[in-house]
């Protein structure tokens, strides 16, 4: 990996981190406002794609582990690494692979905006919501031993703020592929 | 140390950065000027081995920059234009010692040598304190303390006053004409070099003059029209 | 901005090896999950505040550092009383905050240089096998923890920018400029990082 590889990367967790310490952001048509870090798995895995991407969020990982507060809301140390919603964090890396995978494959710097966007959006949606949902609601049944339905059912509240949150990180990600493309030179 | 450049040549693909040149330097203050774009970062970064030449071959001391890279591992400095990036850790001190560490320093070794490095540059009270509260001036020190530490025999420095105030860059300026350490030094800064030795002008990726540093000046401006 | 969660002391778990407490905390974690007795698990909660008091932490301070998690926890213990049976609630409410008081004391009684450390030779395995350079994960750490206050510098710089032209502060307006102008800098700083020598010649180029 080279050294610039490796400072996009960390650079990119500093983002990470920062979008934790900003308010919350309330929406008018949703009943609990966002938190601009929940769309870092899109954010990085559109904008330095698939391996740099994943990095950045094995690098977050270790943060939490080493116990510095990098979550949102002050969040840290090794006993959110071993709750229950410990499964979403540890499909951050996965999901941000996955949406860094998928953006490198539907979007180059030639295409029309709209489609652009449309593949952004797509790579976020299944890598940033499909992919850490898949590994955090087993994770989650299996840890509280709530029936696994019952979780799938549950998680279904968090969908509108979640494809909304895929639709702003690929506004975002189609800007800074017009203003600094990083996603074309792969890791 | 001496540098020697072998028709040496950088583009990146059609664009020409540095046409072929063919140069041979030894002093102990080199000055370079010319105007943006004229290909001056380019040539500072060909000598401490930041960019490959395209063409031909740069020598230093004898040994090819990027055949025997390793055999001149440590033996150049670079200093930046922008000073905060330069500081890669969040502890100044932790910052200085990385460069030694790496290399395997260790222990009382190590301690002693960051403390002097801090000394040298009159930034002792700088040790703890953290990148983002410090000032252009003090940052570019540091990065010199963290450069120097580990001895090398010459310093390129790439406009390193750019980008500080009034104030900080009297400071810099003054430490660079203190430095013991040979150094080449890439600048608009026409004062920072007008006593020097030699000095190189680029224009449009060549070299177009090379002499002492008044007449350097004199023909710099002639060139810039002003 | 970024303080550790790590407390300063000299108890018997800060004297103890990073990769012991972490095995220790790992193999504890791993036989409450499969223990179902509700004595047992409550005497393990109880063990757990022992332990966290030993090193200095109180009831509170352990409650203001897991707060978010206990709530979750909390609340799917209540949907399983209700869903499956009050005894199933009862198990996740004494075998989860008891795993996490755990975790929480080795957080606290651990500094940082102690977990980069062991998380370094940890990594030396994969060094030797060519994977990758162990103390490339400390510089990438220092890293982070180097430009986060000047990416919060940057987005609060960009806010006020905002304001001051009367354009609402909206998030998708923000990120853009945000990450452009922080990416902007990695040439720099690798060039630094190479021209060090930090990551050894063969990094360069």
């Amino acid at each position: 990996m080279s050294t610039r590889d490796l400072v996009l990367a960390a650079l990119f967790t500093a983002i990470i981190v920062v979008l934790g310490l900003i308010p919350p952001v309330p929406l008018a048509f949703l009943p609990v406002p966002i938190t601009a870090q929940s769309m870092g798995v899109m954010l990085a895995g559109c904008i330095i794609g698939a391996t740099r991407g994943a990095l950045a969020y094995v690098l977050l990982v270790v943060l939490v582990a080493v116990g510095l507060p990098v979550l949102s809301g002050g969040r840290g140390g090794l006993a959110v690494l071993m709750g229950p919603t410990a499964g979403y964090i540890f499909g951050w890396i996965v999901g941000t692979f996955v949406t860094g995978l998928l953006a490198q494959r539907l979007v180059s710097e030639s295409q029309p905006a709209l489609r652009q966007m449309a593949g952004f959006l797509i790579a976020g949606v299944v890598g940033g919501i499909v992919v850490v949902y898949a590994i955090g609601m087993p994770w989650l049944s299996f840890i509280t031993g709530t029936p696994f339905d019952k979780v799938v059912t549950g998680s279904v509240v968090f969908l509108p703020g979640d494809i909304l949150k895929a639709v702003i990180a690929s506004l975002a990600a189609r800007a800074v592929m017009v203003g600094y493309p990083l996603l074309p030179q792969r890791a | 140390m001496r540098i020697q450049l072998e028709n040496v040549g950088l583009s990146f693909g059609e664009r020409v950065a540095l046409h072929t040149l063919s140069l041979e330097l030894s002093e102990h203050r080199i000055g370079v000027i010319g105007l943006n774009g004229s290909g001056k970062t380019s040539f500072a970064r060909l000598i401490a081995g930041l960019a490959r030449p395209t063409a031909g071959r740069v020598l230093l001391d004898g040994l090819d920059t990027v055949e025997q890279a390793k055999a001149l591992e440590g033996r150049t400095g670079f200093i930046f234009q922008n000073p905060g990036n330069q500081i890669i850790l969040p502890i100044i001190e932790d910052d200085i010692a990385l460069g030694l560490k790496s290399r395997g320093v260790d222990g009382a070794d190590l301690t002693q040598r960051v403390s002097a490095a801090l000394n040298r540059f009159g930034i002792e009270d700088l040790a703890r304190r953290r990148p983002h509260e410090l000032s252009g001036g003090q940052l570019q020190l540091a990065a010199l303390a963290a450069v120097t530490v580990t001895e090398p025999d010459l310093i390129l420095f790439d406009e390193p006053t750019n980008q500080l105030d009034l104030r900080n860059r009297a400071i810099v300026k003054d430490t660079i004409a203190n430095l013991p350490e040979q150094a080449v030094i890439v600048s608009h800064d026409l004062d920072l070099v007008a006593g020097f030795e030699r000095v190189l002008v680029f224009h449009e990726g060549r070299l177009a003059f090379d002499g002492w540093g008044h007449e350097a000046l004199r023909f710099y401006r002639e060139l810039a029209g002003c | 901005m970024l303080n550790s969660l790590h407390i300063e002391g000299a108890s018997w778990l800060h004297r103890m090896g990073t990769g012991w407490k972490l095995f220790a905390l790992f193999v504890i974690s791993l036989a409450l999950t499969l223990i179902d007795n509700l004595p047992v698990l409550a005497g393990a909660l109880f063990a757990s505040l022992i332990v966290a008091r030993s090193i200095g932490m109180k009831e509170r301070m352990l409650w203001q550092r897991t707060k978010p998690v206990l709530l979750t926890i909390a609340f799917l213990a209540l949907v399983n009383m209700v869903l499956l049976s009050p005894r199933d609630g009862l198990v996740i409410l004494l075998r989860l905050p008891a795993i996490l008081f755990f975790a929480s004391a080795v957080t606290a009684s651990t500094s940082l240089s102690a977990f980069i450390d062991c998380l370094t030779r940890a990594a030396m395995p994969l060094e030797k096998m060519g994977l990758l350079r162990a103390a490339d994960l400390g510089l990438a750490l220092g890293l982070v923890l180097r430009f986060v206050p000047e990416i919060h510098e940057r987005y609060r710089a960009l806010r006020d920018a905002h304001q001051a032209r009367g354009i609402p502060v909206k998030l998708h307006r923000l990120l853009g400029p945000l990450i452009i102008s922080t990416l902007k800098d990695a040439d720099s700083i690798a060039d630094a990082i190479d021209a060090r020598g930090i990551r050894g010649q063969k990094s360069r180029h």
